[in-house]
């Protein structure tokens, strides 16, 4: 396994299985910011821009980019370990994003190992919109360094 | 119907480098505002090298590095006009850096398709795609499960 590159953020012993993630409330998910999100990403997929598409596929106007999702709930992970820190995350979609739903990320740790003496975090992580309609669950590991080190 | 005998094919490699610009504009469209990955500055003050990638980064190579994939897909007789994306996994291997050179190659890993009784079908295909640096070292790994549902007649 590579060497952290991550500035320590938080050390390996202060981190509780069970312990939550600060959680993340995204701003509403505005119609600019899938236009912006294609652009940045290259998913151009009029599904997400284009809401006469929307209407006639019948998912009931534009629907967010599941990647957008993915990419506040990667903010939510980066936030508490720092991008570099992360091993593996991985998500599942579960439900539509449409425009003016609030996202609110939230995660929890899940367990703590030893591998070829770094400290392993495990964690759970999703998002959800304002009514409590889950759109995305997911699971990440993420290295962190021991405080005696 | 997805094609069995599709599983372990691999499409051409293509190639990206990584710029500051664009993990900027992921970040802003993402709408994370972390100095860290706007200001080059503003990371080595955080103590990075340079701008990190944030997480779901690897989107970028997905569709800018391979601006093939639909026409790769459709190849491979997958109904690209009704697909879903069902799962998504990166494994971060090593560092990756604004200049770096990365390649991929993606390869048809898994598929199978369910019928319903009502004659409508449901193709699960899974791609696994492995990125090397510009020293061949192995960085990222991208796992993407598509769901491809057709309805009955």
């Amino acid at each position: 396994m590579t060497t952290i590159q991550e500035p320590v953020r938080r050390y390996f012993e202060d981190v509780e299985v069970g312990e939550e993630l600060p959680s993340l409330v995204k701003e509403p998910v505005k119609h600019l910011q899938l236009v912006r999100y294609a652009g940045a990403s290259g998913d151009f997929n009029p599904l997400h821009t284009d809401p006469k598409v929307g209407e006639e596929i019948g998912t009931g106007g534009i629907i967010a980019h599941g990647m957008l999702i993915m990419g506040f709930v990667g903010q939510l992970i980066s936030d508490y370990v720092g991008p570099q820190a992360v091993r593996k995350f991985g998500v599942r979609f579960k439900g539509m994003t449409h425009l003016d739903d609030v996202i609110t990320c939230t995660g929890t740790v899940t367990g703590k190992h030893e591998e070829d003496g770094q400290g392993v975090i495990a964690g759970k992580v999703q998002a959800k919109d304002q009514t409590g309609d889950v759109k995305v669950v997911g699971t990440f590991t993420a290295v962190l360094p021991h405080r005696d080190a | 119907m997805f094609d069995k005998e599709k599983i372990g094919h691999s499409f051409p490699p293509f190639s990206l480098s990584i710029e500051r610009g664009k993990i900027h504009e992921l970040a802003l469209a993402i709408g994370d505002m972390n100095p860290i990955y706007h200001d080059q500055q503003a990371a080595q003050a955080a103590g990075y090298d340079d701008i990190p990638l944030p997480p779901t980064a690897p989107t970028i190579l997905t569709f800018w590095g391979n601006t093939q994939l639909w026409e790769q897909l459709a190849s491979v007789g997958i109904n690209v006009k009704r697909i879903l994306h069902g799962e998504e996994e990166y494994e971060y291997l090593a560092p990756i850096a604004p200049g770096d050179l990365l390649t991929g190659v993606t390869t048809i890993v898994d598929g199978k398709s369910r019928r319903g009784k009502d004659g409508s079908s449901m193709d699960i295909v899974t791609t696994e795609t492995r990125y090397s640096n510009q020293q061949q070292q192995p960085v990222l790994s991208a796992r993407t499960m598509f769901v491809v549902r057709e309805q009955g007649e």
